[in-house]
């Protein structure tokens, strides 16, 4: 407990008052001379326990009432819930969640939950370190330290506000170690505000393990976690994908797949609702009435008519404001599609061949499609910015190659990469995975790929819900994967055969499959489907990054280390410093570059990570959680001097009641019967 | 000085009562004539009883009418009046200072001994004075108003003080006192009343009749006091601190069981009992007394 007037509690000794003039009265107390001395010293044996007991009970009562009006005086504040006694921290760490999804607001108040957080935290570090912590924060779009000469600067720094980016809650508490560690900073508490989004705080993540062992290893450390985990229930959020200019002979017009979610109550199905949507293409505006029912809502192709002259340009979709207004707009920019660039390294022919023909062959005939075999010795010839897919087929580049360097800037830059396994493995890593040993089948019953991941990834199901033919396949042999990853397809005793690296959301994929399509290993090649929805989808998702105009996530990085050179496209948008440009969703321009940049895809995913997570996450450390809600203005500590006054009446009722006298005999007058009840000697006689 | 010492006779009061005899309830044994019954027959006017003629009574006391109706002599007794002892035993403890405003517990046992002893001397009885102290006064019981002069100037000497002997002394005055007796104890009896029914048991024992004044002030059954006081042992015992509102349910339970005890002490061993409480005036006190002898007073 802490004390807004901490130097009141210095008069603290005066609960003794009543003890010394208790003492003091005991000595010098009138005398009585008095004769019936056997009836008194029968009185004190009879009530000698209870007397005593009565006699300590009123003088605690009294200690505790002085000492509830010098605690009152001293104005308490409740905060031993957060762990705020034994007095000032030497730093208070500052971890902020500026994810998108913080930016859910009370629609009553406008208030969302980080800055219900951010007001609560400082109030709360201001009342209980007085200014004697140092304050520092670090926000999660940037992860760079921040020092705070107040804790009230909190509200007042750009590092603070929100933004459209994803949050990397382990990479978060890893720029919190390292900077206790680097600063020795002492007895140092971290508050962790977040809303506990699951994508964001990635509770499978390999990195938990190690992040607690770093904390264990210091002393002092403890966490707050301040969270505000409840969803907006009835919230729409808008998503488009496959925007596409197309063009017929005398017309052009803009396709694209609207997906319209609303946040609904588990096991519960509302009623239909329309929203009304709209759509700005350079500038003009359309609407459309969507019924949205149940919990999803998908336009799927819905067209836009555009001028024929307008080869490039950029819009949005719009919801009405709700209580996320984060996720109620989505950007979008259109081009003329670039050339689906794939480039498979591979030594060997029988591998690259069937690869070459799967990348080759136009899925969409209105788009171009080049696939080029380069060998090994020649992989530094790839043209990296115009290749949106890489197929690996050759050893790991080791991590001191240049080759690995250019493989992981690829990502990046939100491209993607196949790894498919060498001939002989060996244990160098990439991406967080390597390559495991070889596994053949027997000759007679070839391997099955006995899961695979069919709602998301490149093995989902096609648009149309049917899945693909993944178990069909006959494999002679696969290469085991190890590391930590996201797994897409298993075989029998739970080897992975596909995973996807795990990594920032916004970049592009690392996938590491272990079959190879020759007809010795396996039926890839035959059979064909799997193989070329494999890599097909793989090279739509890294051409998402190719071309002058592209479409992009919110995030530090998103503009490349200038963002000075870029600008909105929308004149009328809000002006915004070049360093907070890459963190919000809009349309920005480089010269003839665009980019739509629009909140990560995790962020509309409502799941929560649970108590349970929490307590496995931070298992071992001190740690609290203060589930806070953006209806509860209370702060985190309050003035609890009411709590203390209650006290002290009670403590002063208490001793009024055992001081009460007992009901007596009502004696009659001198020389006059008492009509009263008689007393007791009269009753005897 | 004589008038001065003997300042708690009240002559108004004494007027007043000097028609009520101070009688004792059994018989006595006294060395001259008087107005109490004797044990023995004598010669008084009241019958008390026949009894048959054996060789050497007195035949001036046959009844002939007896003996004309049936031829058989029968001797005539009648009682025997003799004089009475009365003998005065004052507690002199400490506690009997205590009292009301301006008196105190033993002025009031003084006038009341003091009337008694004129009373008794009035009608030709023996008065003796005894002091339960740690000094015992003990003037034995004669007759006379030489003597009652003596027993008076003695009580007005009496001062209360010192520790409480009532029982030891009360054992001892009913061994020395060894003839019949109407023995008047003044006292607060603040002690446990078994060993003060052992005591009455005692002088029961030696045929005295018994009689006991127990004087109690009002603040002694109340123990109305408002605030926590040190209480000083009138008798030279320790203090004691205490808060009467902790203490005074406690104090008059206390009071309740001794008086029960009390109660029960003194109708065992058929004392006559007065509880005077002193802010009744003792003249109401002596009426009481002695009215309730002429009632209980066996007849001539």
């Amino acid at each position: 407990m802490t004390f807004l007037q901490p130097w009141v509690l210095f008069a603290l000794p005066l609960a003794a008052l009543p003890v010394i003039i208790h003492l003091i009265h005991l000595y010098r107390r009138r005398q009585v001379k008095w004769a019936a001395m056997i009836f008194l010293r029968a009185a004190q044996q009879m009530s000698k326990g209870l007397s005593r007991l009565r006699q300590i009970l009123i003088l605690t009562l009294r200690v505790l009432a002085v000492a509830a009006i010098i605690m009152v005086v001293g104005r308490p504040l409740a905060g031993g819930w957060l762990g705020l006694t034994g007095g000032a921290p030497d730093t208070v760490l500052v971890l902020l969640d500026r994810s998108a999804s913080m930016e859910q607001k009370d629609i009553a108040t406008g208030v969302s939950k980080r800055m219900a957080g951010l007001r609560n935290l400082a109030k709360a570090i201001d009342d209980t370190t007085a200014g004697h912590s140092h304050v520092v924060l670090i926000d999660s779009a940037l992860d760079k330290p921040l020092a705070l000469d107040k804790a009230d600067s909190l509200l007042d720094v750009p590092q603070s506000e929100g933004t459209d980016t994803a949050a990397d809650i382990p990479a978060l508490l890893q720029a919190a170690l390292d900077y206790i560690t680097t600063n020795k900073t002492g007895r140092t508490d971290v508050w962790i505000l977040s809303d506990l989004q699951a994508s964001d705080w990635a509770a499978t993540s390999g990195r938990w393990p190690a992040l607690r062992s770093g904390f264990a290893l210091l002393h002092g450390v403890r966490f707050h976690l301040l969270c505000y985990p409840e969803p907006a229930i009835g919230d729409l959020g808008v998503r488009v994908e496959n925007v596409q200019r197309r063009e017929s002979a005398d017309s052009a017009e803009l396709t694209m797949d609207v997906h319209i979610t609303r946040r609904v109550k588990e096991g519960e199905t509302p009623a239909a609702v329309d929203v009304p949507v709209q759509f700005v293409v350079n500038g003009t505006t359309t609407s459309e009435k969507v019924t949205v029912n149940g919990g999803e809502a998908v336009l799927q192709g819905y067209t836009i008519p555009i001028d024929k002259s307008t080869r490039r340009g950029w819009g949005r979709v719009e919801l009405p404001a709700d209580a996320c207004p984060e996720n109620n707009v989505f950007y979008f920019v259109f081009d003329d599609p670039p050339v689906l660039r794939s480039v498979i390294v591979s030594d060997d022919q029988a591998e690259a061949g069937p690869l070459n023909a799967a990348l080759s062959a136009a899925a969409d005939p209105e788009r171009k499609y080049l696939s080029t075999t380069l060998g090994v010795a020649h992989a530094a010839e790839i043209p990296w910015p115009e290749t949106a897919l890489v197929v690996w087929q050759a050893p790991l580049p080791k991590p001191d190659d240049p080759l690995a360097r250019n493989l992981a800037d690829h990502v990046a830059a939100g491209r993607d990469i196949i790894f498919l396994p060498p001939e002989s493995p060996d244990n160098v890593s990439m991406f967080g995975l390597e390559w495991g040993d070889w596994v053949t089948a027997p000759e007679t019953k070839p391997a099955q790929v006995q899961w695979w991941r069919n709602d998301t990834g490149l093995l989902a199901n096609t648009r149309d819900g049917a899945a693909l033919p993944v178990g069909t396949l006959e494999i002679s042999r696969y290469c085991t994967i190890s590391g930590d990853g996201t797994p897409l397809a298993r075989m029998e005793g739970n080897a992975n055969v596909l995973m996807k690296a795990n990594g920032d959301e916004t970049a592009g994929g690392a996938y590491f499959m272990g079959l190879l399509p020759d007809p010795g290993s396996s039926s890839l090649a035959r059979d064909g489907v799997v193989m070329f929805a494999l890599l097909q989808r793989a090279l739509e998702e890294g051409a998402q990054t190719l071309g002058k105009a592209r479409q992009g996530f919110a995030s530090a990085n998103a503009l490349g280390t200038d963002p000075s050179l870029w600008h909105r496209a929308d004149p009328g948008a809000e002006a915004i410093i070049p360093t907070e440009l890459p963190l919000h969703a809009g349309v920005v321009t480089s010269g003839d570059q665009m980019i739509a940049l629009n909140r990560p895809p995790g962020e509309d995913v409502p799941r929560t990570v649970s108590t349970g997570d929490l307590n496995e996450l931070f298992g071992g450390l001190d740690f609290r959680v203060v589930t806070g809600s953006l209806e509860d203005t209370r702060s985190l500590t309050n003035e609890v001097w009411r709590t203390f006054l209650i006290c002290m009446a009670a403590a002063i009722l208490g001793e009024a009641l055992l001081c009460l006298p007992p009901r007596r005999f009502i004696t009659p007058v001198r020389g006059e019967p008492s009509h009263a009840a008689p007393a007791p000697w009269e009753a005897v006689k | 000085m004589a008038e001065n010492k003997r300042y708690f006779l009240e002559p108004a009061v004494l007027g007043r009562l000097l028609a009520l005899p101070l009688h004792a309830r059994q018989a006595m044994l006294g060395s001259v004539s008087g107005k109490h019954r004797s044990p023995v027959r004598g010669s008084s006017l009241e019958f008390a009883q026949y009894r048959k003629y054996v060789p050497g009574d007195d035949t001036r006391r046959l009844d002939w009418r007896t003996w004309g109706r049936s031829d058989r002599f029968y001797i005539k007794q009648f009682e025997a009046d003799t004089n009475l002892r009365l003998c005065l035993l004052m507690d002199t403890s400490g506690s009997m200072d205590f009292g009301p405003d301006g008196t105190t517990r033993f002025d009031y046992a003084r006038k009341l001994a003091g009337a008694l002893g004129y009373f008794a001397a009035e009608q030709g009885d023996a008065v003796g004075l005894w002091s339960m102290a740690d000094k015992p006064v003990e003037i034995p019981a004669k007759r006379g108003p030489g003597h009652l002069g003596a027993v008076l100037d003695k009580l007005a000497d009496l001062k209360p003080l010192g520790g409480t002997t009532l029982v030891k002394a009360l054992h001892e005055a009913a061994e020395r006192i060894r003839q019949r007796a109407l023995v008047v104890i003044f006292s607060d009896f603040f002690v446990p009343p078994e060993e003060l029914k052992s005591a009455f048991q005692h002088l029961r024992f030696r045929k005295h009749d018994v009689a006991a004044f127990h004087l109690l002030d009002q603040r002694e059954l109340d123990f109305d006091f408002d605030r926590p006081a040190r209480f000083l042992d009138m008798e030279g015992g320790d203090a004691i601190q205490a808060d009467p509102s902790l203490i005074a349910r406690n104090y008059r339970e206390a009071v309740r069981k001794y008086m029960v005890e009390l109660d029960d002490a003194v109708r065992t061993t058929g004392v006559d009992y007065q509880r005077v409480k002193l802010h009744e005036s003792y003249e109401a006190a002596l009426v009481r007394f002695l009215l309730a002898r002429i009632q209980n007073h066996p007849g001539r």
